[in-house]
């Protein structure tokens, strides 16, 4: 199944079969992990995926709008790690934890 | 095997093998280093996509300074007596993986459907994008001519958002203080 | 990487020896810095081994080497390995992108019985298209060095040094990027070799269909952004941890901060990769505001006929040509790594908060304001 045309010539399937495995990796440790910090950064992990995908597309259909989409989703990114992680700085500071199990109730 | 493919099946080996070290490793601080990881080889899928400027800004902004401020952040909590990393329970952890797995699945099945009607469409347009400052000017004059709404409310967001995190982490005063 | 088999081998050669140059100059910065800060001081400096104390630092190489190898027991064994390590790499990927010299044309040749056709070798490890963008991305890396060291050793004072120190280093990247819009709104690409083709030749400011010409001053980009290039400077010195910045290694505050727990060769590692910061900084000074390795008043293209006269083969004089703009290069560089040196024996050492409220509140709206005007005069200069 594995023939060479697959491995040498490296098309938009490739780029886009790796976005989809990056995502669900961070999909996976969204679910999976109980640390907040480490759920903020599988989100991030996802938002990288779908910047390969975007700059991939953006280069095999010849189209730039793809490399805004990216400034975008960059930006937003970040903007939202930045709140993200004053979230979890003041709920460590008032609680001196960030295991997510202890906030599974809403109250207090 | 090509020089090229090489190249993108090493970045994409590292890539996704750092990914899945972000989730997989129980110290958050291992997690933080090989998400950092991650973008570096992001940004160099992004060179082999001939992206350079945008593979600059994911150096200059993800791998720079927002993980900089995720491993800070974590080393500000010192976390070595963690006591679960992952979720309680086997049964429940089966059902989570195999979710993600199914959407994997169906992801790649569906890009395996389209893909001949990919390769039309990718065959169709010519390879415009060019090197280093021409794509920076295109992207320069597409940011201030037909995306400017945005721009411009990227830039209040970005205030909104400096505001926020100010107030937000504060010790004195702030949105969360007790008086 | 090249055609052929030949310029891969000199390309891949050059890349090394680019490394290795970083690695070489440091005995000699620290020799320079050891001596220099004697003299400003008004004492001696080591003046015992070798003449004028130039194998000092093979003395104390031989004395690093030979020293016991130590972990602390409560830190974090992987990452404190892997943190001098990860400090050259940085530097190191970052300075092979700055231009030092023309590049040398070779003709083609006879060899092994082959022709090997006619080469371009840039005096250079690579060549990058958006140059600046990636040397601003790759030497922003150098705060996980910090930070991966603070960690690893595992004791407070090393984990606030670095904290302290990751913290100054992502606040003044942020100065050094904006300040180099103004540079790059002035000359329109991000190519560094572009920058150094456009500051040849005399002054010449051109302003509303008005274009001011000085036979006396060269073209060089400190003429047309003053506030800039002292900004970037600034901010350089910030961002390789020295002296007036270097709150990092206070010694009277913080032991000596995230290098606490190293010694002997890591230790050594460590201060390649600050010296390795300086000598970027030092380059992109030259390329930006100095004309990189152009000779004032004299093209490149003079140089090379006079060259002509002395060799006879086109790549003969090629090289020739190389090596003197490779030597003008060196002399502007080593202006600027004695300025480093200068200021960091004569300013003290910065508190932590006016550290930050310089970065924060005063330099950033002066890069801010220089962008702002810059692109008001190229819009002008442009009608």
């Amino acid at each position: 199944m594995l023939s060479t045309d697959i491995i040498n010539n490296v098309g938009l399937n490739h780029y886009l079969v790796l976005s989809a495995l990056l995502f669900v990796t961070g999909m996976a440790g969204v679910l999976l992990r109980r640390n907040i910090i480490v759920i903020l950064m599988s989100i991030e992990l996802m938002l990288n995926s779908v910047n390969i995908s975007f700059v991939a597309f953006s280069k095999y259909m010849g189209d730039i709008n793809g490399h805004i989409m990216v400034f975008f989703v960059m930006t937003i990114a970040a903007a939202e790690a930045a709140v993200g992680l004053a979230i979890a700085v003041s709920i460590f500071k008032r609680f001196r934890e960030v295991n997510i199990r202890f906030f599974e109730h809403l109250k207090g | 095997m090509t020089a090229d493919s090489f190249l993108f099946f090493f970045l994409a080996f590292v890539t996704l093998v750092s990914g899945l070290a972000v989730v997989l490793l129980a110290n958050p601080i291992y997690s933080a280093l090989c998400l950092a990881m991650t973008m570096v080889g992001v940004a160099g899928l992004f060179v082999t996509l001939n992206a350079f400027f945008i593979a600059g800004v994911q150096l200059i902004v993800y791998a720079g300074a927002v993980m900089v401020l995720f491993v800070m952040v974590l080393m500000l909590f010192d976390l070595r007596h963690e006591l679960a990393a992952f979720t309680r329970g086997k049964f429940t952890g089966t059902v989570k993986i195999a979710t993600v797995g199914l959407l994997a699945g169906l992801i790649v099945g569906a890009i395996m459907m389209s893909s001949g009607m990919l390769s039309d469409r990718s065959a169709q347009a010519s390879d415009v994008l060019k090197t280093g400052a021409d794509t920076t000017k295109d992207l320069g004059t597409l940011l201030f001519t037909k995306y400017v709404f945005g721009f411009e409310a990227l830039g209040v967001l970005l205030l909104v958002i400096a505001i926020g995190a100010v107030s937000l982490a504060r010790s004195k005063g702030g949105t969360h203080a007790k008086h | 990487m090249g055609k052929d088999i030949f310029e891969i081998l000199v390309n891949g050669v050059k890349l090394v020896l680019v490394f290795l140059m970083i690695v070489q100059a440091v005995p000699i910065l620290v020799w320079l810095e050891r001596r220099g800060s004697a003299f400003i001081q008004n004492r001696f400096g080591p003046n015992r081994v070798g003449p004028l104390g130039l194998l000092q630092l093979l003395a104390d190489a031989a004395k690093f080497l030979t020293k016991e190898e130590f972990a602390p027991a409560q830190g974090i064994k992987l990452l404190y390995y892997a943190a001098p390590v990860f400090a050259l790499i940085p530097g190191a990927i970052a300075y092979a992108a700055i231009p030092m010299s023309v590049p040398i044309m070779v003709d083609a040749f006879e060899m092994f019985g082959q022709t090997w056709g006619p080469y371009k070798f840039l005096v250079q490890g690579y060549e990058i298209g958006v140059g600046i963008v990636f040397i601003l991305g790759v030497s922003s890396l150098a705060a996980y060095t910090i930070l991966m060291a603070g960690w690893g050793s595992g004791n407070k004072f090393s984990l606030m040094g670095a904290l302290r120190a990751s913290a100054q280093t992502i606040s003044y990247e942020l100065a050094l990027g904006l300040s180099i819009v103004g540079v790059i709104l002035l000359y329109g690409t991000f190519n560094l070799t572009e920058m150094i083709q456009a500051q040849q030749g005399p002054l010449s400011f051109q302003f509303l269909g008005y274009t001011i010409t000085s036979e006396y001053l060269p073209n060089w980009g400190i003429f047309f952004q003053p506030l800039g290039a002292i900004l970037f400077f600034t901010a350089t010195f910030a961002e390789s941890n020295r002296l007036p910045f270097d709150l990092a290694e206070g010694e009277a505050e913080l032991v000596a901060g995230f290098h606490t727990e190293y010694g002997g060769f890591k230790m050594l590692l460590f201060f390649i990769g600050e010296y390795a910061h300086m000598m970027i900084a030092a380059g992109l000074m030259t390329t930006f505001f100095f004309g990189g390795y152009s000779i004032p008043f004299v093209s490149a293209a003079e140089v090379l006929a006079w060259a002509q006269t002395v060799c006879e083969t086109a790549t003969g004089a090629s090289a020739l040509t190389a090596l003197i703009h490779f030597l003008v290069y060196n002399v502007k560089f080593a202006l600027f790594l004695w300025i480093f040196i200068w200021v960091r024996w004569t300013l003290p050492r910065f508190r932590y908060d006016q550290l930050m409220d310089l970065g924060w509140k005063t330099m950033l709206p002066w890069a801010l304001a220089n962008t702002v005007f810059t692109a008001f005069m190229v819009y002008l200069a442009g009608i």
